[in-house]
């Protein structure tokens, strides 16, 4: 507040003049060796990164510095780099975040030619939703498919049953009916939780209504009927009150606690149940999320890139292959509890012994990616959280609030 | 700073580059912080005055071929824009509030800590202090969990007298006072120190001849004391008018500006438009208006300042 925030804007503004005039110059990572390689990975930790590379530093003889960047400040630091013109040598991207740093020209394109002497970067090796041309940006390539993460329904199968449901719901309206027997259970309790800042659901729930949020032209379009239906979903769950609508609601906390009994979420909420809750072991599982037309999810994860002006393209390819092995990426799941992206790691045995593992890889079968529009979070995703939020939060008119969005997202280019 | 005045003051026949070199001295005094004041805050200013006419974007961060002067589009679309009127309405309702409540309070618990210089008021000094040298992230972190609707303490309390639960940081009204109280209690601990300091300067020997003339404490106070006060509160009154309209940290960390924009504050919303969408153009436009209000207000502050009395 005492600082002058305004200031700083311009003050990064003329950093950036400043640091950019000699950027060409300049050097490219902090590799001052050459054979040295700066790793940004995502995250508050880089401990586990660092294990996992040390075979490779061995092998090959580069040494590899990891920086964790924690994903609050991973916007900032990105802009810093390409202002600067000095980057790291690979950097994790958030799939979310794919299409504005592959805009910003930082990253080297990975053609076929380019990856050709490093077999394990060959398209065919990972996952359908996320290999080549799928996180293609304008026709060019220029990230690696590198951990995966999709969405699933949680469910606390101890209290559905009780509560006289058998089986977690296999359908969106089986999911609004339950979750009005769970609401139903009394004072405080609900059926389901929606994350008030999840921009993923509503689309999920539009392609699981068989539709699309993106016309055949490649632009961001919600005015469609299976949108339609999805705003009826959704609003109908805040409309049966089976909700909680207070946004600091802790969905862990919650599911803990059995106030909502139902979500859908990520892999990571497995982890923090049963590192906060293991007492409730037994008592929840997950199952592919519930569907309409079709059970599509989210897609979602990292993928990694190499920066533009690194002095150790070669390093850095050979680090990315060498992250691409199945059985580099099944050790990072067991350290990380990451998922792979690699197929052969994903139908490791190590892997499908664990029967939600299982469901996660069922589910990442028929998974989709965010549409690649230039801001999903800052602009589109934004515009569709605000506007269906408004509608059950502050109770605006749902045609304005749907026209208000239609009319900001519509001629988003997404390709 | 006046060399004519340093000519005066002179002896009436010197040489040349004597008059040279004493018209030079207050300049050399007054360069070092002029130097930094241009580099740190006029030349900023002037780029982000210049940017705002250009569509900069990451792209263009990255490669300046990219960016192009767009005119007063930026401008254009930021007076249209109803999440910039909004985060300028909420700025408006937050100084309004926070600010005569920091001055207002700070004052009177700087009044009451200098009654007695005993033990007990130098250990309530450093007390009122502490929030204010506490890390921001751990005051969020601290309110976030007083505020929480599911097991906050304040909800606790209220449902042990029987009071319904308050959604603290969920309610686009509630919200706006809920980070307002953050900021007040944040934001009083300088001020006190201040007030102290400027109390200090109040000259025991008026105080005492109006005790013997009989006049009351309440009397002592507001005839002699906050008179005296005129221009610590001038001060204070500038430097929270501005902090209040910089407001960040509090909804930054709190509530990042939810729920639906509804804590947003002017600077929050450059923040998010600069470096969270990466539109730097748009933002320092928006910046650019920042800085003329506050001017304006600032100036219009020291105007009223002018026709004062002084003792």
């Amino acid at each position: 507040m005492k600082r002058m925030r305004w200031l700083a804007l311009g003050t990064a503004a003329l950093v950036a003049a400043t640091l950019a005039g000699c950027s060409s110059s300049g050097s490219g990572g902090d590799s001052s060796a050459g054979k040295d390689l700066t790793v940004w990975v995502m995250g508050d930790s880089s401990a586990h990164f660092d294990a996992l590379v040390k075979p490779f530093e061995e092998k090959s003889g580069i040494d590899v510095k990891t920086v964790a960047i924690p994903w609050d400040n991973v916007d900032q630091k990105f802009t810093t780099a390409v202002a600067s013109g000095s980057g790291p040598d690979v950097i994790q991207i958030g799939l979310s975040k794919l299409r504005t740093y592959a805009d910003s020209g930082a990253l080297l394109t990975l053609d076929d030619a380019a990856i050709s002497d490093y077999p394990n970067l060959a398209a065919s090796n990972f996952v359908d939703g996320v290999a080549g041309d799928a996180t293609a940006i304008g026709g060019k390539i220029v990230s690696m498919p590198w951990v995966s993460d999709t969405r699933v329904l949680f469910y606390r199968s101890d209290i559905l049953k009780t509560a006289g449901i058998d089986a977690p719901p296999a359908t969106w309206d089986e999911l609004r009916a339950d979750a009005k027997t769970l609401t139903a259970r009394g004072d405080g309790s609900y059926g389901y939780y929606v994350p008030q800042w999840d921009s993923a659901l509503p689309v999920i729930m539009t392609w699981d209504q068989g539709g699309e949020i993106v016309d055949s032209k490649g632009k961001i379009d919600f005015d469609t009927p299976a949108f339609d239906k999805a705003v009826d979903l959704y609003t109908g769950l805040y409309a049966d009150k089976s909700v909680p609508t207070n946004s600091d609601f802790d969905q862990t906390q919650g599911f803990i606690t059995g106030t909502t009994p139902m979500l859908v979420s990520g892999p990571y909420l497995a982890a923090a149940i049963a590192q906060a809750a293991p007492e409730l072991e037994g008592k929840w599982n997950v199952t592919t999320v519930p569907a309409a037309d079709k059970d599509t999810s989210l897609l979602a994860g990292s993928n990694l890139g190499v920066w533009g002006s690194t002095k150790n393209k070669a390093g850095a390819l050979q680090l990315l292959d060498y992250l691409s092995q199945p059985d580099v990426q099944v050790k990072w799941y067991e350290a990380d509890g990451q998922l792979p992206t690699v197929k052969k790691a994903l139908e490791d045995e190590k892997l499908a012994a664990d029967p939600m593992v299982a469901v996660y890889t069922k589910q990442l079968a028929s998974s989709r990616l965010l549409p690649l529009v230039p801001n999903w979070d800052g602009e589109t995703g934004k515009a569709l959280l605000d506007s269906l939020n408004s509608i059950v939060l502050t109770g605006a008119n749902r045609d304005d609030a749907l026209k208000t969005l239609f009319t900001t997202t519509s001629g988003t280019s997404a390709k | 700073m006046n060399p004519d005045g340093a000519r005066r003051h002179g002896p009436p026949r010197i040489a040349g580059h004597e008059a040279m070199k004493t018209r030079l001295v207050p300049y050399t005094f007054v360069a070092p912080a002029m130097l930094l004041l241009i580099a740190f805050g006029i030349l900023p200013i002037a780029v982000a005055l210049l940017v705002s006419f250009t569509d900069m974007n990451l792209a263009g961060l990255g490669d300046w071929s990219r960016i192009q002067f767009v005119g007063g589009d930026n401008y254009a679309t930021l007076f249209a824009d109803p999440a910039f009127w909004q985060a300028l309405g909420n700025t408006a309702l937050f100084a309004v509030i926070g600010v005569p409540s920091v001055i207002v309070l700070s004052l009177v618990i700087a009044l009451a800590l200098n009654r007695s210089q005993g033990r007990f008021f130098r250990a309530l000094r450093s007390f009122y202090f502490v929030p204010a040298i506490t890390a921001i992230v751990a005051v969020a972190l601290v309110w976030g969990y007083l505020y929480n609707t599911q097991f906050g303490l304040f909800n606790y309390l209220l449902s042990v007298v029987g009071l319904p639960p308050v959604p603290w940081l969920s309610d686009p009204t509630v919200v706006k006072f809920s980070v307002v109280l953050v900021a007040v209690w944040r934001g009083l601990g300088l001020n006190v120190i201040i007030f102290l300091a400027a109390l200090q300067g109040v000259p025991k020997e008026y105080l005492e001849a109006a005790a013997i003339d009989g006049a009351s404490g309440v009397r002592r106070t507001v005839s002699i004391v906050l008179p005296l006060l005129r221009f610590a509160i001038f001060f204070v009154t500038i430097t929270t008018v501005i902090a209040w309209l910089q407001f960040f940290d509090e909804p930054f960390v709190l509530t990042k500006g939810g729920p639906l924009g509804a804590s947003t504050s002017i600077a929050l919303f450059l923040y998010q438009k600069g470096f969270s969408s990466s539109q730097f153009g748009y933002a320092s436009a928006g910046s650019v208006v920042l800085v003329a209000i506050i001017a304006i207000i600032t100036v219009v502050q020291l105007r009223l300042r002018r026709s004062d009395v002084d003792y």
